[in-house]
């Protein structure tokens, strides 16, 4: 089991403290959205979680081990990142790039590549270069390169924000759908998506957690209110409920 | 399978004109029986002259390109050459010394490749030490440091080539070695360079999953297990023991470590499993051909490989740069 947690995590830039003694717990599965207006923390909370950024104090732990002390490739295979922005530095073809994410599980088993490309509709792109392609093939690669090795923690940063809505609704479906076997933590902006396919929202505001619950339950807390600054409507649809941004 | 084919083929082509050039060109025939063993003398210089020269700039070539494939792909910057990081500048500071200044003990064709190799290490070691210390350790901060560290020791060696050059030691010795020039070996220093070719090549293909990753940028070459600090001064450091050992058998030859890896990414893309081989070759048929005008051009005098290299380079950087800033 892959539970990850983050005690007492601050993490100080340039004299900014942009995480202030910050302690979450995720367990093995389930699907949790991290919302907050810009500059909460949330892109920095993904990256000292995926062991990217070592925080300036405070731990975060994988299964109960702390991060660090994972090797490289350890981490790499449990723990999948989506970064917010991706742009290879060389044109690399579909394929290359697909192959390079398979690879980081180093044991890699015959046939995950060919899996991977099918199972994200890449097939008939595979040699086409990455400068080629368009922002939802792009999308779709990135989760193949992230996702092929089936890691137990997916870490995504806000990933879909370019894509146009149907393919931001396939991409966040495919994310929040991750987490039904396992752990899966995603930065959104959208709160309507957010609470809609999540079950845990997480809402951060300079740096600490305001208020952490499950989707059902924490769409009423006022607290959303006060830390975007914007009285929510909240509007019957169906059998949930979804927010409206009053004017 | 195609770009291989091409490759190999032009550089057997390049390898046929280059064996026959030379201020008096030999015909395919005349090779062919001094590789069959004539004792003629035409056929000993050409055994002994002009074939390990030949073989030999195919290897300081091959040595430059894969030099420059390395570097590009650890700054991620198709712009990026060994000589920016200090590296050849290092070498050249080495050499000079080993060319300028009396040492005594070993003799100067040990002497001048250990010290160019010194070099290397002291000047990259030292770029690496100042970005950590000036607390940027990024690819633009080793560059610049590098651009720092390569003015220094250019200054140092102009210095003591104004300084130490007296009658008892001939400058355009120094000037031509500094503008470039592979010297003709032996066929056991042939081998040696065989062996140190082949083992930088080794080191460098070591490299390849991890310049790969690194492409995709520092934050998912994280995610992905690379320790991207660790990796890039290693790689670093590989990349200068590579370029030091071309410097020390063919001198500062400009360009041939930026264009080679580019004209390699045409024919094979920008994987580096590929395409470290594939600068290598290149690299190997631009010094071979470029020596072979350097040997033939205005004979009986001998261009320096440097300029060669730097007039054809030299264009082709501006090209880059200009598409560069286009896009």
């Amino acid at each position: 089991m892959t539970g990850l947690s983050a005690k007492n995590i601050v993490l100080q830039r340039g004299g900014a403290t942009l995480l202030a003694d910050l302690s979450l717990s995720f367990p093995p599965a389930g699907s949790v959205a991290i919302v907050g207006p810009n500059g909460a923390g949330k892109s920095m909370l993904m990256k000292v979680l995926a062991g990217i950024e070592a925080p300036t104090a405070g731990q975060v732990l994988l299964g109960g081990r702390p991060v660090p002390e994972l090797s490289a490739g350890a981490r790499a295979r449990a723990i999948g990142y989506l970064p917010q922005h991706f742009e290879p530095h060389w044109d690399l073809s579909v394929l290359d790039l697909v192959r390079l994410g398979v690879e980081r599980a180093g044991d890699a088993v015959a046939g995950v590549l060919d899996r991977s490309i099918e199972q994200y509709e890449l097939t008939a792109l595979r040699q086409r270069r990455w400068s080629t392609l368009s922002g939802g093939e792009r999308g779709r690669v990135l989760l193949a390169m992230v996702l092929a090795t089936n890691p137990p923690v997916l870490l995504a940063d806000e990933p879909s924000a370019s894509l146009d809505i149907r393919h931001r609704l396939d991409a966040v479906r495919t994310l929040a759908h991750y987490g039904r076997d396992r752990l899966s933590i995603v930065v959104m902006h959208d709160l309507d998506l957010a609470f809609r396919l999540f079950e845990r929202v997480v809402v951060m505001e300079r740096g600490h957690v305001a208020a952490d619950g499950s989707a059902r339950d924490l769409i009423d807390t006022p607290a959303l209110d006060a830390v975007f600054g914007v009285r929510f409507e909240r509007v019957v649809l169906g059998d949930g409920r979804i927010l409206h941004a009053g004017l | 399978m195609k770009p291989w084919l091409v490759l190999l083929s032009c550089l057997v082509a390049g390898f046929a004109v280059a064996a026959c050039a030379g201020h008096d060109w030999a015909t395919p025939a005349e090779l062919v029986r001094a590789a069959a063993g004539d004792d003629t003398m035409r056929s000993r210089l050409l055994l002994e002259w002009r074939l390990p020269r030949v073989i030999a700039s195919a290897f300081v070539g091959a040595l430059l390109g894969l030099g420059g494939a390395v570097f590009q792909g650890v700054f991620r910057n198709p712009l990026a050459e060994p000589y920016l990081l200090g590296s050849a500048g290092g070498a050249g500071l080495g050499a000079a010394i080993a060319l300028l200044v009396p040492l005594g003990g070993l003799p100067q064709s040990v002497m001048l490749p250990l010290l160019a190799f010194a070099g290397a290490w002291g000047a990259t070691a030292s770029v690496v030490l100042i970005s950590r210390v000036a607390g940027a350790v990024d690819a633009a901060g080793l560059l610049l440091a590098g651009v720092a560290v390569a003015a220094v020791l250019a200054a140092l060696r102009s210095f003591l080539m104004l300084a130490l050059s007296d009658d008892t030691v001939n400058l355009q010795v120094v000037l031509s070695w500094v503008l470039g020039g592979v010297q003709t070996p032996t066929w056991a220093g042939l081998g040696v360079l065989a062996l140190i070719s082949a083992a930088c090549f080794g080191l460098a293909l070591t490299l390849a999953r991890g310049l790969d990753v690194l492409g995709l940028g520092e934050t998912m070459a994280k995610s992905f297990g690379l320790d991207v600090r660790t990796f890039v001064a290693l790689a670093v450091l590989a990349g200068s023991v590579v370029v030091a050992a071309a410097v020390a058998y063919g001198g500062l030859v400009a360009f041939v470590g930026l264009a080679a890896p580019h004209v390699a990414r045409w024919l094979v893309g920008p994987l580096h499993r590929p395409l470290l081989p594939a600068s290598a070759l290149v690299g190997a048929l631009v010094v071979t051909l470029a020596d072979a005008i350097a040997r033939s051009a205005l004979p009986p005098a001998e261009i320096p490989l440097g300029l060669i290299t730097a007039i054809a380079g030299g264009p082709f950087f501006i090209f880059l740069l200009a598409r560069r800033l286009r896009a």
